[in-house]
């Protein structure tokens, strides 16, 4: 077995150990900040990453282009029907903003005003392995990304969390990821629960809102959004809608399946939000 | 066999491991199948364990770990030395048991893959973070999976292999 061990490569065995015990030691060190040897190597790396996802970008395009382009003519008709009828709602709306304006102020309550700074982004890369599911962005630490950002489409609806910042990539926990973990909030019955990542669930692109008060009557299509609670993430961000609501095997609490409102294999362009303030 | 011979030989492997990575960091996780995507480098780390043997395996092995470790999200360390050790033990198995051929690498993939989800589902119950049929839902397809890109990262690596492989450049 000596014999063997020394003919074998033993040397080559104990300096991957090392190796091995040097980059886990330092990336336990060093928390949501990348090891200085994965920065360089990512660094190098980013551009060729870049450029893949861009051919493969172009590629996925032309697909569109030639084997979708009567789908895409269907979807444009009903998206310009949608456009009609949201903006019947926005008048409603605008006219519920005002009356709870009122409201607000009859019953001396502070309005909440949330500033976003926003940082534009590009995904450069998606999730490699089946047992997480993660984004890697073009901008880290030298753009003033930190590892627990929120990250948002143009619209405001969750992405995810920056897990991981080097200097000119980072990358995110998708809401789908089972790392992650947020308190979440159904937006018609204010019930209250905490968003988290499931392994049976992320491969079919949900996630699961565990901790749901006893009385909540959820149904199906119910928005939930970010609650904000311990104040680490912002409020309000629409992170889904209620897919279904399901009573845990050990049949003490119920959970609910949310269908995230964002298509995460689609992404090209996303918004990190850097700061935000509340003032109540 | 030279220095020069050696260099040029394992430049030819690392070129080879290039279209590997790219595939399993970005082209296959934009179009996963069923939502898994499959494990590519740790079928390289045995195809080239299996033709080279027990030293070269565990070299090729550990510079897959790294290029895993340090090119890829989430890394721990791990890695780095478990397919350096995985490398050694292919090779050997390669070397005394099995035969350099397809059959041979695809049971040492099997191997190997094997052993990487359970040591993931091992992790992930030992800090209960999920249930187990939970976990083999993941696994298992993504074994299946994996194994069946072997076929196409053994021939890409025999095609290394015949042209400068063992000692063919002393």
């Amino acid at each position: 077995m000596k014999d063997f061990l020394r003919q074998n490569g033993i040397l080559l065995l104990v300096i991957a150990l090392l190796l091995s015990i040097l980059i886990g030691v330092t990336s336990a060190f060093l928390g949501g900040q990348a090891d200085p040897l994965s920065n360089v190597v990512n660094v190098i790396i980013s551009p060729i990453r870049g450029g893949v996802s861009a051919a493969a970008d172009w590629m996925e395009g032309v697909y569109t282009y030639v084997f979708r382009y009567q789908e895409l003519e269907q979807e444009l008709t009903e998206l310009r029907g949608q456009v009609g009828e949201l903006e019947d709602e926005l008048r409603q709306k605008e006219e519920a903003i005002r009356e709870n304006e009122q409201l607000r102020e009859l019953l001396n309550l502070q309005a909440r005003r949330r500033d976003f700074t926003f940082e534009d982004v590009r995904i450069t890369g998606r999730s490699t392995s089946n047992w997480e599911s993660t984004l890697t962005l073009n901008k880290g630490s030298s753009s003033g990304i930190e590892a627990g950002d929120c990250v948002v489409t143009e619209t405001g609806v969750l992405v995810g969390v920056v897990a991981e910042t080097g200097t000119n990539w980072s990358t995110v926990s998708t809401i789908i990821n089972t790392e992650t973990q947020m308190g979440g909030i159904v937006n018609r019955t204010y019930s209250a629960g905490v968003l988290e990542g499931d392994f049976a669930l992320m491969n079919q692109g949900r996630l699961k809102m565990n901790y749901l008060p006893e009385g909540a009557q959820l149904v199906s299509g119910d928005e939930v959004l970010t609650s904000g609670r311990g104040e680490i993430f912002p409020s309000g961000l629409v992170v889904g809608t209620v897919e279904g609501v399901f009573t845990d095997p050990s049949g003490q609490t119920r959970y609910a399946v949310v269908k995230p409102a964002v298509d995460l294999d689609v992404l090209i362009k996303v918004f990190v939000i850097k700061d935000f303030e509340i003032i109540e | 066999m030279t220095r020069r011979d050696f260099i040029h030989k394992w430049t030819v492997y690392a070129l080879g491991l290039l279209p590997v990575w790219a595939l399993d960091a970005y082209i296959l996780p934009r179009w996963p199948l069923f939502g898994i995507t499959p494990m590519l480098l740790p079928l390289a780390a045995a195809a080239v364990a299996v033709l080279e043997g027990a030293y070269a395996g565990t070299g090729f092995g550990m510079a897959v770990g790294l290029l895993w470790e340090l090119a890829y999200p989430g890394g721990f360390g791990g890695l780095v030395f478990f397919l350096a050790l995985a490398g050694m033990a292919m090779g050997a198995v390669s070397q005394y048991a099995l035969s350099q051929s397809l059959i041979g690498c695809l049971l040492c993939s099997a191997g190997v893959l094997a052993l990487l989800d359970l040591l993931r589902i091992a992790r992930i119950l030992f800090i209960n973070a999920a249930r187990l049929s939970d976990l083999l839902q993941v696994a298992v397809p993504e074994f299946l999976w994996s194994l069946a890109w072997t076929p196409l990262v053994w021939l890409l690596f025999r095609a290394i292999y015949n042209r400068v492989g063992g000692t063919k450049l002393a």
